[in-house]
């Protein structure tokens, strides 16, 4: 697997070490990209900080809490609303961010004293809210405030409330990464173990690394439900608080973005003997896989069974309608870390596309490990690319649509590559057997795009047709399928609903008899 | 039929793009992931009796019962082999694994002495 050298960052030559093709007698022995190191020195990265992961992404998506940032506004501004990890509370958490508004004189004179009076301001201002995460930022960190002990204070004023504090300021990693690792550690040393739940059933996992984007995690409880699984907690998206603080009572961790969580499962398997079960919830096939082996660990397999039977034939014609459409078509892989191995070997087996590229902005070598061995020859992997290098990357490998979030999204568009967001989606959920017919509609809108197709004539010097009419999707996907194929009634288009979270929310699920 | 080397790589296929088990985040992670699933793959191949009394042990079962579920029914060479020669290629399997995964591995954070 020979280095990728882009011509863009040939004056940084420290970046060569961090792209490599994937060569079709290579193993991840012969060349590995370089991943999770500092930032190099001229290149424009496209990460965010440790506190960004700390907060944005594992903390903020507990529901039933109030988050407030420990410095200026900028910090949590920032870090506020551009994933959409809904929740059932009427998205408490995602309408209102806090921040105790750090400004030059508290830098010169401390702000504990204004953090105290914002800590007590938010709980008044939402009495029906007693729990709290406080999150350290630059600012603060430097000038050596004392949350802990702020925290403490309040909790021995107000007795009902709970806080929990999270010390990762934004220097505190390479990127986001770092503060996945700290928050996962500072709340396994902090908080589990606090409270003990009440066990309904028996067979109690945790679900491990998911954040409820657009009701992913919605979808997935619906199915361990109706398995009759009870799921204590979910570290975090639409997770509870105080939840979380039980998670030592589960039977197994079913952890799904080991990225951002492997850390606490790794540590509940230490402390408390909790095995780590790895999943995939995307694909018809993975997520199959997955919801058997944790059946299979339950000695429950044949309620995994049932589930996969009836979502299988509901959805899967769906499904076939869309891999006809877009097989053949080339993706660039570009989410932050974990997708990019969740995705690269099944968006190819069953929606036909061909991955010319796997990028990671915060993943570490493991992650490219995973993504690479998943990915077909010839893709191109890349660790913290650069705005350059991801346009350079995009002018040679001329990808039919990429998967990234806003930033290089947005950049890609300008040189007419469609583009999904892979952080907050467009049209999700994607997990679940109808999520993933989403995530192919989603794709199919986006590549065939009458609009999209518009663009591609420069109005300034391309000649502009006025004889052929305007053009449908179904005009330009079908334009080289076999007429077997466009008049199939095996096969069709996704029949589901707008909104497909709100009435798993009102359903009701079978007893199975406790035996313990 | 394939040969040994042929077999193994048509398994470790399977495992990159199916798994996640092989890529734990630490050395001695890895080491006894594959020791125990590959372990185990390779007496549920041959029919022998596992141990999952401990929930340790039942989760790598899990991963296990998968793999070889899936290997006898990708590979149909497997149906042709005795035991001996089933455990000679799951040995070769996991130091090719082993290999992959742990010693040969340039990941830089496999060394690291703590998670
Ligand atoms: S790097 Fe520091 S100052 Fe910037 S957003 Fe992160 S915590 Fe705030």
């Amino acid at each position: 697997m020979p280095y990728h050298e882009f011509d863009c960052s040939k004056c940084i030559p420290e970046r060569k070490k961090h792209a490599v093709v994937k060569g079709p007698e290579d193993d991840l022995t012969k060349a590995l990209p370089l991943g999770y190191l500092n930032t190099i020195p001229g290149s424009i990265s496209e990460r965010g900080c440790a506190y960004c992961g700390a907060k944005h992404v594992i903390g903020t998506p507990m529901k039933d809490v109030i988050h407030i940032s420990h410095g200026p506004t900028g910090c949590t501004y920032d870090t506020w609303q551009t994933k959409r990890y809904i929740s059932d509370n009427d998205n408490f958490q995602l309408k209102r961010t806090f921040a105790t508004d750090v400004k030059e004189k508290h830098i010169v004179f401390g702000a504990e004293k204004l953090l105290k009076e914002n800590i007590i301001e938010a709980f008044r201002a939402f009495p029906e809210i007693k729990r709290m995460t406080i999150y350290q930022t630059c600012a603060t960190a430097l000038i050596g405030d004392d949350i802990d002990a702020i925290a403490q204070e309040v909790m021995d004023e107000m007795p009902d409330v709970d806080i929990f504090v999270c010390n990762s300021p934004g220097f505190g990693g390479p990127s986001q990464s770092g503060g996945h690792h700290k928050i996962n550690i500072a709340w396994i040393n902090q908080k589990v173990g606090n409270v003990e739940p009440v066990i309904t059933s028996d067979y109690v996992i945790n679900y491990v690394g998911e954040y409820n984007i657009q009701g992913d995690q919605e979808i997935m409880l619906d199915f361990f439900r109706r398995m009759g699984i009870q799921v204590l907690s979910t570290f975090t998206g639409n997770g509870s608080y105080d939840e979380l603080r039980s998670m030592h009572r589960a039977h197994l961790n079913v952890l799904e973005c080991a990225r951002s969580a492997e850390y606490i499962c790794n540590e509940l398997r230490v402390r408390y003997g909790i095995p780590r079960l790895d999943i995939d919830g995307f694909g018809f096939e993975p997520l199959a896989s997955s919801l058997r082996k944790v059946g299979r660990f339950f000695g429950i397999e044949e309620r995994a069974e049932k589930i996969i039977e009836e979502e299988s034939a509901r959805w899967k014609p769906e499904l076939d309608w869309y891999k006809e459409r877009l097989t053949g078509k080339k993706i660039c892989l570009w989410p932050g870390g974990s997708k990019l191995w969740h995705w690269a070997n099944v968006i190819h087996e069953e929606m036909g596309l061909d991955v010319v590229s796997v990028y990671t902005k915060f993943g570490h070598q493991g992650d490219m490990e995973k993504g690479i061995a998943r990915c077909e020859v010839g893709a191109l992997a890349i660790d913290d690319p650069n705005e350059l290098e991801g346009l350079e990357a995009m002018y040679k490998l001329k990808p039919d649509i990429i998967l990234t979030g806003k930033r290089p999204g947005e950049v890609a568009k300008k040189i007419r590559v469609p583009y999904l967001n892979a952080h907050a989606y467009h049209n999700g959920p994607y997990k679940g057997f109808e999520g993933w017919v989403r995530f192919a509609r989603d794709i199919y809108n986006a590549i065939y795009s009458p609009i999209h197709q518009l663009s591609y004539l420069d109005i300034s010097k391309d000649e502009i047709p006025d004889d052929g009419g305007f053009k449908t999707q179904r005009m330009y996907s079908d334009a080289t399928l076999p007429e077997a194929v466009k008049t199939s009634s095996a096969m069709r288009e996704y029949t589901g609903k707008y909104d497909i979270i709100a009435e798993l929310r009102k359903r009701e699920y079978p007893e199975f008899n406790k035996k313990q | 039929m394939p040969d040994i080397n042929e077999k193994v790589a048509q398994l470790e296929n399977f495992i990159m793009k199916k798994c996640l088990w092989q890529f734990h985040s630490r050395a001695w992670d890895r080491k006894r992931q594959n020791e125990n699933i590959l372990g185990m793959t390779a007496k549920l191949l041959c029919g022998e009796e596992v141990d999952t009394s401990k929930p340790e042990d039942k989760c790598y079962w899990v991963d296990a019962s998968y793999l070889a579920e899936n290997y006898r029914e990708r590979f149909d060479w497997f149906s042709t082999m005795s035991n001996d020669e089933i455990k000679e290629l799951m040995q070769a399997l996991r130091e090719r694994i082993d290999f992959v995964t742990v010693d040969g591995s340039l990941n830089e954070e496999l060394k690291d002495p703590r998670y």
